[in-house]
């Protein structure tokens, strides 16, 4: 039989990957399937024990979604929403971003580009050269003992060692900004699009630890460059009266929501007279959403300004006694000798802000459990604002400390990874794919700038912006696991639905059948979002 | 916005070239502050302890202190070594199965006709919409049967056989032109002779994206190496960098050492392989 | 060297589109066929079928003594130039036109020198280093050649070569391929459906249509004696006219009429032939070149005149095509000699070479009456 050879010799190319792809993928999906309707946890009934797996029908489903699971499970289903709000972020950023690298910005003639190049390189080493002549400290002076005042951290170094770190710095500073510049003229977009897009590929623990050194609340990059807007902001607050602040932000509010009605009103009448179609709709809600938002985020820091700045910091109603319980409280959690938990406490002196009293303990225990302990004692601060850094004020987050910022912390890094990866190099592809000649029409026609966009870029996007929809939510329902596990470990609640799946199924309890339950529950999730997806998205790509 | 491209004969404005430079100034600043966090990470690996907090304040540290990275590899406990030939290894290994099989696959399911061929495949689509976590269960209990946990074989044989690796190559394959496999055959080479010698010298560029694909993600991979593997001696980088920053978390420099180095590689296979990369996202072919 | 054998050979897709039906023909150790026929009637089919690409439904093909239906491509010893040539892009020239040598295990030397013999007789040495993106469409095409020949195969087949080339290169490269087949006298299988490349490249041509064989013969005779209505149609440019009409007698003779204006009286021997057909519906044929203006030679005679309303004319040279409608509105093309002050938009008499007027049973595939085949 020939049909039966050709089946032959087709099974000889697919066999290797066909027996890999049944036993570990599709297999496994069927296996999943029945392990979630079972009790199997490989504590009770594993390898090495008899004891038989139950069949329990949808228990599982039931407990996680509204049994004794469901408040940890739905706490952990709305931090992954929280966390996959910077999705819709990371997407205008990538496309803007693309539409920045799809502009032509340098010179098109080599010749050109060259000199150009060739000047900026020169004008560079020139300029750090001569920064460097301007703030090197000179040599060592011989009566160099003298030192700093403690107070800026910098105790132990010489006023002359400290002027040299900061010459050698602006002079870094210098030469990174004009190679930049250098290569920007030289590569041109090649250049920038491979700079945006490292964070992506290097996604990874190993970025996750540079982020949560750059998180540092304390000696961190992050802080250290909001110091300073904030230190600004600090005093205009102080000198001017509350009131001047609530004003504001009503009115900021008040703007935003009066703008998005209009825009929305607007884009209702053109969608009813047929003006505009579906697509240049939701390309507007989507940006009343966030304007939206914008405004009131914004309105709300603003009327909170007063409160946040003039209060006076690090005021805790909390007394030595009340840490110190709080420290027995959790050392037992934690599974610490009464005896030392009883010395721990014995070290807190009266009259200390609880920031202080954290410090003293902080060398006597585990990152870990000082953490966790800051986290406990902030809670139960009932002081309005956030900080701990004494009498300064409105200052900048405790990152990846505190409940209140951890998740907002994970969502900016994710941003600032993924907003030059492949959804920015797939709409690079879209936008070099739109014919120009609907430009050159759509100029004719009259448009320009915003409608240019409105009624050619983003429509013609459209399939692009689909797809990567479609995977990022995908992507983002699975996601923050890593993130929460390299940078919080898991406090700060930070836990995300994997990161449940991963502490269910193979932490303590290795609960297999719970485990393929919030697994399943989480397909089905992705699977109705898809097709919700599916159906706007086939709406817009069709318009 | 858009492609706002001037036809090239005209002269220029100076508004236009005045919007030039300025949307070249956002792109620069764009890119510093994509650079900068790892010109930090440079400067804090290189710094003392005591020291890494002051950068904030100079943004160099007193000396440059280039011992963390032996420090990193000389350590009593912590084989640091170890766990980089550990990913090379296991992500390494990864790649050379997934090419092998997804392209021979990818070959039966683009070249040959078979009976059942197309139900085969929408069987691998169908998987392909099942999002990851849903495997790991039943994975890691099928590995624990098949005697594989904490092994070399569990790390690499369970994400080797990917239906996605297939579906792309296959995809790739079909671009080539039938007519080149029947001049061939006509020419005397078996379907072999066909894969191997015409096939796969055409797909290159697909296998090129696969195998970086591959490798980046098997050389980042988390979930399925913290799962599978308890010996210290089996860790990944990345579980390797966890322990590491478990028991360093205070020694910041060290911590910035270790991951730097961690980055590298893959840096490098992107600088190298760029052209392919970016091909390969563009295609839309590779997922997002 | 052989001869191929197609014997009732059928071919159907997915059990329902028949592709090619009952193709039988024999052809000679040698022999230069060419299959000609419009887009979608099987050629290409057949042509694969022989090569082995394709599965035959039905039927037997052999080549020499050898039945190939279960044959592989590879064991056939065959070669083939496809339409678009099918080089293989990561080889260079010297590569693709070895691979098959080596595939079979010819020593390095021989290879060697058959590469390069060949590649002299076609003028490519110099592009033997050269990948084939670095090649225009001639010489990829000359390099298609060059490794069928290389292999010095029992047959080669051909599937429209040429079609990928410009008109001027296309008539050289056909020139060529003649004199290679004169010199090498290996038994080919040419497909096209240009009717012009057939009729100068075939020791015979195979007419096709929607799969089944609708003649076989030499250019000559199939021009001459065109076996059917869709055959007349197809070779020949411009093609030929037809006219409906009807066989009546009157006067003593056999005319055809078009119930109008067009009253034609058939010749004696020709009469005789269609006789039977008398009263019933025919269509009249005839080619452009055997009109005329004037009455002279073998245009002249009684009953061979037609009047047309005349519309366009294309200026050939020696001669010039004039464009016309019947008074039944059908569409006509005159081939007659050049001259200056044609009165274009006029109505003018044409006489016919009656004894160059085919006459078609009714139908698309209507025999041809006047030479019906054997
Ligand atoms: N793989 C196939 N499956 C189904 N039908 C096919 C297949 N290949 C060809 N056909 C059909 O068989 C008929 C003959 O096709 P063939 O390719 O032989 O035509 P051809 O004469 O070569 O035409 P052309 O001049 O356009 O190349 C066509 O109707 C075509 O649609
Ligand atoms: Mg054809």
């Amino acid at each position: 039989m020939k049909s039966r050879r050709a089946l032959l010799i087709a099974l000889a190319f697919l066999l290797p990957n066909l027996i890999g792809f049944l036993v570990f993928t599709f297999g496994p999906i069927l296996y999943s399937l029945w392990i979630s309707l079972t009790d199997w946890a490989l504590t009770r009934q594993n390898d090495f024990n008899e004891e038989p797996v139950n069949f329990i029908g949808v228990e599982n489903y039931q407990r996680l979604l509204v049994g004794d699971e469901s408040v940890l499970f739905w706490d952990y289903f709305w931090n992954t929403v929280f966390l996959m709000l910077g999705i819709p972020i990371g997407i205008a950023g990538s496309l803007v971003l693309a539409m920045m690298l799809s502009t032509r910005t340098t010179p098109r003639r080599l010749s050109r580009r060259i000199s150009l190049s060739t000047l900026i390189l020169v004008v560079t080493i020139l300029a750090s050269f001569g920064t460097w002549v301007v703030t090197n400290p000179g040599p060592r002076p011989t009566d160099s003992a003298e030192v700093l005042s403690s107070e800026e951290g910098l105790g132990t170094l010489t006023e002359w060692q400290v002027d040299r770190m900061r010459s050698n710095g602006t002079v870094l500073l210098v030469a990174t900004l004009g190679g930049m510049a250098f290569m920007g003229i030289a590569a041109g977009s090649v250049f920038f699009r491979t700079v945006y897009y490292l964070p992506s590929l290097l996604a990874g623990v190993a970025m996750y630890l540079l982020w949560k050194a750059l998180f540092r609340p304390r000696g961190g990059l992050i802080n250290a460059m909001l110091g300073p807007p904030l230190e600004w902001l600090q005093s205009a607050v102080e000198s001017t009266p509350p009131w001047l602040w609530y004003a504001l932000g009503i009115t900021i509010a008040g703007i935003a929501a009066l703008l998005c009605l209009s825009m929305v009103l607007t884009g209702v009448r053109k969608l009813a007279s047929g003006e505009s179609g579906i697509t240049a709709f939701v390309g507007r809600l989507g940006v009343v959403v966030t304007l939206l938002a914008t405004g009131a985020g914004l309105g709300y820091t603003t009327v909170q300004l007063p409160a946040q700045a003039l209060l006076p910091n690090g005021v805790s109603n909390l007394t030595a006694d009340d840490i110190a319980s709080v420290v027995l409280e959790m050392g037992g959690e934690a599974g610490v000798s009464g005896e030392l938990l009883a010395s721990l406490a014995g070290q807190i002196q009266p009259d200390v802000t609880p920031e202080d009293a954290i410090a003293q303990l902080a060398p006597a225990v585990t990152l870990d459990t000082e953490s966790r302990l800051r986290e406990v004692v902030y809670s139960r601060t009932s002081a309005t604002k956030i900080g701990y850094t004494a009498g300064e004020g409105l200052s900048p987050p405790e990152w990846l400390i505190s409940s209140r910022w951890a998740k907002t912390a994970i969502v900016i890094m994710g941003v600032w990874l993924g907003i030059g990866g492949s959804n920015m190099l797939l709409y690079l592809a879209g936008l070099s794919n739109i014919p120009p000649e609907l430009y050159e029409a759509a100029a004719i026609d009259g448009a320009s700038g915003w409608s240019r966009f409105i009624n050619v870029t983003w429509p013609q996007l459209a399939p692009t912006t689909f797809f990567i929809v479609i995977m990022s939510t995908i992507g983002g329902l699975q996601g923050g696991f890593e993130q929460a596990m390299v940078m919080t470990e898991g406090k700060a609640d930070t836990i995300t639905l994997t990161y449940y799946l991963y502490n269910v199924a193979f932490e303590d309890e290795f609960q297999l059948g719970l485990a393929s339950a919030i697994a399943w529950i989480m397909f089905a999730m992705i699977f109705v979002m898809t097709a919700l997806n599916f159906r706007v998205g086939s709406q817009m790509v069709n318009d | 916005m858009g492609n706002a491209n001037t036809s090239p004969g005209r002269r220029e404005g100076p508004l236009l070239i005045a919007g030039r430079i300025a949307l070249f100034v956002v792109a620069l600043v764009v890119g510093l502050s994509f650079f900068v966090p790892f010109m930090w990470q440079v400067l804090m690996s290189i710094s003392e302890v005591a020291d890494v907090d002051l950068l904030t304040k100079t943004v160099t540290p007193p000396e440059a202190n280039w011992e963390n990275y032996p420090r990193v590899f000389n350590h009593e406990q912590i084989e640091f070594g170890r766990y980089f030939f550990n990913s090379f290894f296991v992500a390494g290994w990864v790649t050379i199965i997934q090419v092998i099989t997804c392209s021979m696959a990818a070959y039966a399911f683009s070249r040959l006709q078979w009976p059942g061929r197309d139900k085969v495949f929408l069987g691998y689509l169908g998987t392909l919409m099942v999002p990851g976590v849903v495997l790991m269960v039943p994975t890691y209990a099928i590995v624990r049967y098949m005697g594989m946990f904490n092994d070399y074989t569990g790390l690499i044989i369970p994400v080797s056989f990917t239906a996605y690796g297939t579906f792309l190559l296959r995809q790739f394959m079909l671009t080539i032109p039938t007519s080149l496999d029947e001049a061939a055959s006509i020419d005397g080479a078996g379907h072999w002779r066909i894969y191997s010698q015409i096939i796969l010298p055409l797909a290159r560029p697909g296998i090129i994206v696969m195998a970086i694909f591959a490798f980046l993600f098997n050389y980042n991979a988390f979930f399925w190496p913290l799962i599978i593997v308890k010996d210290e001696n089996l860790r990944t980088l990345p579980i390797g960098l966890l322990a590491f920053n478990t028991s360093y978390g205070q020694e910041t420099p060290l911590i910035m050492a270790a991951s730097l180095m961690a980055m590298i590689p893959p840096v490098i296979i992107f600088l190298v392989l760029q052209k392919y990369l970016v091909k390969g996202i563009q295609l839309g072919a590779v997922k997002g | 060297m052989a001869e191929v054998k197609l014997d009732h050979v059928r071919k159907v897709y997915d059990g329902t589109v028949v592709a090619v039906e009952d193709f039988h023909l024999t052809i000679k150790d040698g022999e230069f066929v060419v299959l000609v026929g419009p887009s979608g009637c099987g050629k290409s089919t057949t042509l694969r079928m022989v090569a082995g690409l394709e599965e035959i439904s039905d039927g037997t093909i052999s080549i020499g003594d050898r039945v190939v239906n279960d044959v592989l491509p590879k064991d056939r010893d065959i070669a083939m130039v496809f339409q678009n040539y099918a080089l293989y892009p990561h080889m260079t020239v010297y590569k693709n036109m070895a691979f098959g040598l080596m595939l079979r295990k010819l020593p390095r030397d021989q290879i060697h020198t058959r590469v390069e013999q060949t590649a002299a007789m076609l003028g490519i040495e110099h592009l033997l280093k050269r990948r084939p993106k670095a090649l225009s469409g001639g010489q990829r095409q000359r390099v298609a050649l060059g490794r069928a020949i290389v292999r010095e195969p029992k047959v080669f087949l051909f599937d429209e070569p040429l079609s990928n080339l410009d008109a001027k290169l296309r008539v050289t490269t056909r020139t060529e391929i003649k004199n290679l087949h004169q010199r090498l006298k290996t038994t080919t299988i040419y497909v096209t459906h240009d009717q012009e490349e057939a009729m100068t490249l075939g020791d015979r041509i195979v007419v096709m249509s929607e799969g089944k064989v609708q003649q076989v013969d030499t250019p000559l005779n199939i021009y001459r004696r065109p076996a059917n209505r869709f055959v007349a149609a197809f070779l020949g440019s411009p093609p030929m006219n037809f006219i409906q009409g009807k066989l009546e007698e009157s006067e003593g003779g056999l005319h055809f009429m078009d119930g109008q204006y067009i009253d034609l009286t058939l010749p004696g021997e020709m009469a005789s032939r269609v006789a039977s057909h008398k009263g019933k519906a025919v269509t009249l044929g005839f080619r452009p070149t055997a009109m005329s203006e004037t009455a002279e030679g073998k245009f002249a005679g009684p009953g061979n005149s037609l009047t047309l309303q005349t519309s366009v004319v294309e200026p050939l040279g020696e001669r010039i095509d004039v464009s016309c409608t019947s008074s039944t509105g059908g569409h006509l093309v005159a081939r007659i000699e050049a001259r200056d002050d044609f009165p274009v938009g006029d109505r003018v008499t044409f006489h016919l070479d009656m004894s160059h007027v085919h006459l078609f049973a009714d139908g698309e595939f209507g025999p041809n009456l006047v030479h019906p085949s054997a």
